[in-house]
């Protein structure tokens, strides 16, 4: 609990862009979503409206993973001991897309001095695997399809794709995001609420080694990653993580989760 | 700066008359969705929700009063569209009109083109201040005569009668459009229009019902792809094989139809790049283009997006000669309109008949006009505490922060439910409808 405290701390002591920037992306993609899903219940909605919702949540998404990318790419050269001073990188993945908000390049570095490498591993981890599932979810409802009835297509991947995100997602962990889940004819229902019941389960399992099922194995991650195994205590070099870190990883994911049941509440 | 805007001298805008009812309660039906000055000015055309068109007629001047201008009165009113079931698709096909375009006039009667979401509709309004009296075969009541009572026969003659102004539907243009149709726009070779539906842009020949041509189609070959839809398209004013249209991501593009039959390959391609400072998660909703009017020189094009109106120059493609904000101060509440769903709204714009002035709406039922010369800008509102006749209106003031001016309106205090979507401008004189909801409003200026 002391590590949540401290945490929130940190948060309250850094009012800078972090938590503008979450604020308004939740923002966004709450009422983006809730327009969606109104859209969907209407016989023909209108197109001009759905095509401008729709390239907004891909906007969203877009900024999401660049945020994610640059503060993996951060992260690694602290690790690695690069660079001494991480920069938010104004590049992201796709040369069009700009990071929306200009985050206070000295609060990222206090924030990074401050967390711990196992934590930032673990939070971009966990983040980018709840970005992976956002991306069915976004993909899942791009584009109009073509009857009229649902210009939108609603997000019918989700519910077949359900089984198979988990294990995708624990085997892709470390890799970057990757979309097209995409799945023709499946059923209608925009299955939300059971996706975060996934992920929640999966991550919230005390005893899970977290890095269980990762296809980079364990030997390889310490040697990239040094500090994890140095900081590792009373544990066996094949468990990355011990149960008391691996506790307050998954403090840390809850926080993740938080913003993210608060963006799709179950019902 | 009590100066108005309207070119040249120095103009005062004036309240002249409020068409429409009082009641606080609005009928759906009741409101305007498009409104159109004909040719010479004479006739003002309403569409509205209901699928009602109402045209009013501009009186004749009287002589002995030198101050008045004429007035509008109500010329005639004709159910234009109803609604519609597509049992298909088990759909309901609105009634609303969404454009109304005149036709120059070529004789004694106004035709007109009013478009819903699906079907077009040319519509004849022509006069009858005569009518025959002493027919063989019937009363005067018009029941049938006996023939074997018929001793004589005797010549039909004219009387007058009181004026009678009828509409009738001369050709219905249905069957074309998929989506919804954003726009009509009559070619200046006065034989075909253009409609535009969100994803294909068709050309018909006036007295052509039953069929047409495509001429732009961005529908692609998986919907799912889709990103980008038309907004608006207009035909050049002088140039009858050019076109405009305008999409959701903020560009226009010019097309020659002489160049190909289909003209998916655009001549010119208008885009302003993007302020990267300024970008947002809105950026590409409030680049949505609205509405695109050509001048009546030819030369240029306006477009109106959410934010502002610009000025293009068509032999300048990479950005326009002239921006003019509009309501600047809501840059800041987009997350809310978002919410509200007022960033979706779709402003109009116009020009003035000599191009030296623009003419946009906004919130609150404050309306904005752009002298392009002078540089000057005012807001005005449309509002029934300003009704009196040959009132002059009152420049009105957004206050953006800091201490508010007496007379000042600040930006929460905006109503976003008074929204004025559709203006038009006299094609001569300084005479200007403005579409308030339910009401319209007309403004002249003070001179004369």
């Amino acid at each position: 609990m002391v590590a949540k405290g401290q945490k929130r701390k940190l948060h309250r002591e850094d009012e800078g862009g972090g938590s503008a920037w979450e604020s308004q992306l939740q923002s966004v993609l709450d009422i983006s979503m809730d327009k969606f899903h109104r859209d969907q219940a209407l016989v023909e909605p209108c197109l001009l409206r759905s095509v401008l919702i729709n390239n907004t949540l891909r906007q969203v998404q877009s900024e999401v993973r660049a945020q994610v990318e640059s503060l993996s790419a951060v992260k690694t050269k602290n690790q690695i001991g690069l660079l001494p001073e991480p920069s938010f990188p104004r590049s992201s993945p796709s040369a069009e897309h700009t990071p929306l908000f200009s985050l206070n390049n000295e609060n990222m570095e206090d924030d990074f001095m401050a967390w711990t490498s196992e934590e930032d591993f673990s939070l971009s981890s966990a983040i980018s695997a709840i970005l992976k599932d956002l991306d069915t979810v976004i993909d899942a409802s791009q584009g109009p399809c073509a009857s009229q009835r649902a210009p939108l297509s609603s997000v019918e991947n989700l519910t077949q794709y359900q089984s198979g995100l988990r294990t995708e997602r624990m085997s892709d962990m470390a890799s970057s995001i990757k979309t097209e889940a995409m799945c023709p004819g499946c059923p209608q229902d925009v299955a939300l609420d059971k996706l975060l019941l996934d992920i929640d389960t999966s991550v919230f399992e005390p005893e899970v080694n977290l890095l269980q099922g990762f296809s980079v194995t364990a030997d390889d991650l310490a040697k990239y990653l040094p500090s994890l195994s140095k900081s590792a205590s009373a544990s066996s070099s094949s468990s990355l993580v011990s149960h008391g870190q691996a506790t307050w990883e998954i403090q840390e994911i809850e926080h993740v989760m938080d913003i993210l049941m608060r963006t799709y509440p179950q019902s | 700066m009590m100066a108005g805007v309207g070119g040249g001298n120095d103009f005062q805008w004036c309240f002249s008359q409020v068409k429409g009812a009082i009641d606080e309660d609005v009928a759906e039906a009741d409101i305007i969705s498009t409104v159109e000055f004909n040719y010479s000015g004479e006739l003002l055309a309403t569409g509205d929700k209901g699928g009602r068109v109402v045209i009013f007629q501009r009186e004749q001047e009287s002589k002995n009063r030198q101050v008045s201008r004429g007035e509008y009165n109500v010329y005639s009113t004709f159910q234009s569209h109803e609604p519609e079931f597509d049992y298909l698709k088990s759909l309901e096909i609105e009634e609303k009109i969404n454009k109304i375009r005149w036709l120059p006039q070529q004789n004694a009667a106004h035709f007109l083109l009013s478009a819903n979401d699906k079907t077009i509709k040319l519509w004849k309004i022509s006069e009858r201040d005569k009518r025959a009296e002493g027919y063989n075969l019937k009363d005067e009541d018009g029941r049938l005569r006996d023939p074997f009572r018929i001793t004589t026969l005797r010549v039909p003659v004219l009387m007058p009668m009181d004026l009678m102004v009828e509409a009738s539907p001369r050709r219905i243009f249905a069957n074309a459009h998929t989506y919804h149709i954003n726009s009509i726009s009559v070619n200046s070779d006065y034989e075909t229009y253009l409609s535009a539906d969100d994803l294909r842009i068709n050309l018909w020949h006036l007295e052509i019902t039953d069929r047409s041509f495509n001429i732009v189609d961005i529908k692609p070959a998986n919907m799912e792809e889709l990103t980008e839809v038309i907004t608006a398209a207009e035909c050049h004013p002088h140039q009858c094989n050019v076109f405009v249209y305008s999409s959701s991501k903020g560009t226009i593009r010019l097309c020659d139809m002489r160049a190909a039959a289909l003209c998916d390959r655009h001549s010119k391609f208008f885009e302003e790049p993007e302020d990267p400072s300024s970008r947002s998660f809105f950026s590409e909703i409030i680049s949505s283009i609205s509405d695109v009017k050509f001048s009546h020189s030819g030369r240029y094009m306006m477009t109106r997006d959410y934010l502002s109106v610009k000025v293009w120059d068509l032999n300048m493609e990479n950005r326009p000669v002239e921006t003019y904000q509009v309501h600047e101060y809501l840059r800041s509440k987009l997350c809310s309109l978002y919410e509200n769903d007022c960033i979706f709204d779709k402003f109009e714009c116009c020009w003035n008949g000599s191009d030296s002035a623009i003419m946009t709406g906004s919130y609150n039922n404050f309306f904005r006009m752009f002298d392009r010369n002078t540089r000057r800008d005012i807001t005005l509102e449309a509002s029934r505490e300003n009704s009196k006749p040959r009132a002059m209106l009152k420049p009105r003031k957004v206050c953006t922060g800091g201490k508010r001016k007496k007379d000042e309106i600040s930006v929460d205090s905006l109503d976003f439910n008074k929204k004025i979507l559709h203006t038009a401008w006299h094609p001569k004189e300084n005479v200007i409808a403005v579409a308030a909801t339910n009401n319209l409003y007309i403004f002249q200026d003070k001179m004369n």
